[in-house]
């Protein structure tokens, strides 16, 4: 019961930190809004210019922001487990670079179909994805090592495509496609759908919660307790894969946040993924949602990429819940 | 005996008029050559224009990709893009001048190039006054200087008239587009807002010092700029320009002072600039007929 509290109170805090990130992201920047014009501009009312900047720029950039970084940190913190490996991350099975291959076809050669970069990107994850599977799987013997080999393997293949087409493409589509392969929010559409994914994707995962942490301790272990393991694996894979697709395609390979919030979550809260799931896409989303606002108001009116300001936050924090651990001897 | 030295003092006279030409290029080192360049090679599309416009163009054996102008350098054989340059190419021409492009080419390119014992001058021209000199230096280095002096001489009074006619005209607050995603514009030190300047206008992000910044939205609509201008990367208006209709807050949308610019003419350091900054000031001085009388912008 005492667990139960305690991990109420931890989703708790951090819902209100993700609310306290998106009233920061909605009242900085170029044109100051005080949070007495936030208000009014929220219930309708406000000048034209702060109700533009607010609701037409801002806030589908938050929002956008707190469901890419939320889906990355559960992308992250579900590989983690399935790969039993400390440095996976949602680009680790090849994933963005597939995507990131189908978007750059298009914005190279475009497509007389009419296919948008976002669903080519899709697309691109998704082949990969199946590529990946279907190798990793191969006579049926399943192993993390192989998959994870696999992944890496076809994300080398990937990445060697995607420098081949940015060495070969003219001056003018560079520009798009280095910016798309940097990852960022301001390019984002309708937020809507990548938060409806946020949130499928961790009602999902959840009732696999418990199989999940047998899994952790070893797949021998879990086998041993009853967890279907074969089939625990391939959900969770495709359950990643699909967030980190979308993620990518909504706002380009943004790095860092897949890696460091699962941990940083583990670090504070310890390894349940009851508790962890939930609280690693709150706090994603609310990192990747700082970390944009900073980087658009840093060296104002210039812009920053948001990669950078994710890795600044998350690596000083990330190394002093490290320290904090090893000191108090756990 | 005095016909020997006749012959020995005409037989030389070609070689004392043609004898050893030297300037300083944009990077302050001196470039000198033994004789007029006869072959020569630029890594950059622009400078095949200043090649021209100093009546070198028929000295000109090779060049990069991308160069367009004049027709005739379409025939030019290619060393490669100005970021990738075959360095075998150049060296398989027997260039005796090669033209760089400081901020453009690889340095290491360079370095190469001056390694293999090829004479470079390094172009770096940052105001639009430089390009008049540059037409100038490149003339005697090819020993076109009488064409180059007068096409020089041409550019400046014409330079002038601008300066004169739009230069005291009421301040207009404009905002220069390079590209819409990312949304970059141009900084201080770039020859764009040096041409603004020259229009009698003001880059609203003329206070950065980098040369193409990345902005976000939301910094333009703070600025709100009474007039747009957008070059792109072809021939045709970019669409995107016209997509800040949408922000009817913006007084440039408001105005419908959206403007476009072929890039040519804009972008590039060449002697066309001047047909750019005629349009440019021209499209300043249309915003400045729609103020609404009375009004200061």
């Amino acid at each position: 019961m005492q667990t139960r509290s305690r991990a109420l109170l931890i989703l708790a805090t951090l819902t209100i930190m993700a609310i306290g990130s998106l009233t920061l992201a909605l009242m900085l920047g170029n044109i100051h809004v005080s949070p007495k014009e936030l208000v009014s501009v929220l219930f309708g009312n406000g000048n034209d210019l702060a109700r533009e900047v607010v609701l037409k720029l801002r806030l589908p950039r938050a929002l956008a922001g707190l469901g890419c970084g939320g889906l990355l940190a559960v992308s992250g913190a579900l590989l983690q487990v399935l790969l039993r490996n400390p440095l996976a991350d949602p680009y680790v099975l090849g994933i963005s670079g597939g995507a990131s291959v189908g978007a750059l076809l298009v914005m190279l050669f475009g497509v007389a179909g009419g296919i948008g970069v976002s669903s080519a990107a899709f697309l691109g994850a998704f082949c990969t994805m199946f590529i990946v599977f279907g190798l990793a799987h191969g006579d049926g013997s399943w192993t993390q090592a192989r998959l994870l080999l696999t992944g890496v393997i076809v994300a080398a293949g990937c990445g060697a495509a995607v420098a081949l087409m940015l060495s070969i493409a003219p001056d003018h589509k560079l520009h798009g496609m280095l910016f798309w392969l940097m990852g960022d929010l301001s390019q984002s559409g309708n937020p809507t759908l990548i938060l409806g994914a946020l949130v499928l994707v961790v009602l999902i995962a959840l009732p696999f919660a418990r199989e999940l942490n047998l899994l952790a301790r070893g797949s021998d272990i879990a086998q041993s307790l009853g967890v279907a393991i074969k089939r625990l694996r391939f959900a969770i894979y495709v359950l990643a894969s699909l967030a980190t697709a979308s993620a990518v395609t909504q706002a380009g390979s943004i790095g860092f946040v897949g890696l460091i919030v699962p941990h940083l979550v583990r670090l504070a809260i310890g390894n349940d993924q009851r508790v962890l799931l939930p609280a690693s896409a709150l706090a994603g989303g609310s990192l990747l949602v700082v970390a944009d606002t900073l980087a658009r108001t840093v060296i104002a009116p210039q812009q920053l990429p948001v990669g950078v300001l994710t890795a600044l936050i998350g690596v000083p924090v990330f190394l002093f819940l490290l320290a904090r651990d090893s000191q108090t001897g756990k | 005996m005095l016909k020997f030295f006749a012959v020995i003092f005409f037989g030389l006279l070609p070689c004392l008029a043609s004898a050893d030409v030297s300037v300083r290029d944009d990077s302050g080192s001196v470039v000198r050559l033994a004789r007029p360049a006869q072959r020569i090679i630029t890594l950059a599309p622009h400078l095949v224009e200043t090649v021209f416009a100093a009546g070198a163009g028929s000295q000109l054996v090779g060049t990069v990709e991308y160069s367009s102008f004049p027709e005739e350098v379409k025939k030019v054989p290619r060393v490669g893009g100005y970021s990738r340059l075959d360095l075998e190419a150049v060296v398989a021409l027997k260039p005796d001048l090669v033209i760089a492009w400081q901020s453009g080419n690889s340095p290491a390119h360079v370095e190469k190039l001056r390694q293999l014992g090829l004479p470079i001058y390094i172009s770096q021209p940052n105001r639009i006054e430089d390009i008049a000199s540059e037409i100038e230096r490149i003339g005697v280095l090819a020993g076109t200087t009488k064409i180059a002096s007068s096409a020089a001489k041409s550019f400046l009074t014409r330079l002038t008239g601008l300066q004169t006619r739009y230069g005291g005209r009421p301040t207009v607050r404009t905002f220069y587009q390079v590209w819409h995603q990312p949304l970059k514009t141009i900084g201080r030190t770039q020859i764009i807002s040096n041409v603004i300047r020259m229009c009698g206008g003001e880059n609203v992000f003329g206070n950065l010092d980098v040369m193409a910044p990345e902005v976000t939205v939301e910094a333009v609509l703070a600025a709100n700029p009474e007039v747009i201008i957008a070059s792109g990367m072809g021939e045709a208006r970019p669409e995107w320009l016209d997509e800040w209709k949408l922000r009817t807050g913006l007084i440039a949308a408001q105005r419908q002072n959206l403007f476009f610019i072929p890039p040519d003419l804009i972008q590039r350091h060449t002697p066309r600039l001047l047909d750019g900054a005629e349009q440019l000031c021209r499209h300043l001085e249309t915003a400045r007929t729609k103020r609404p009388s009375g009004a200061a912008r």
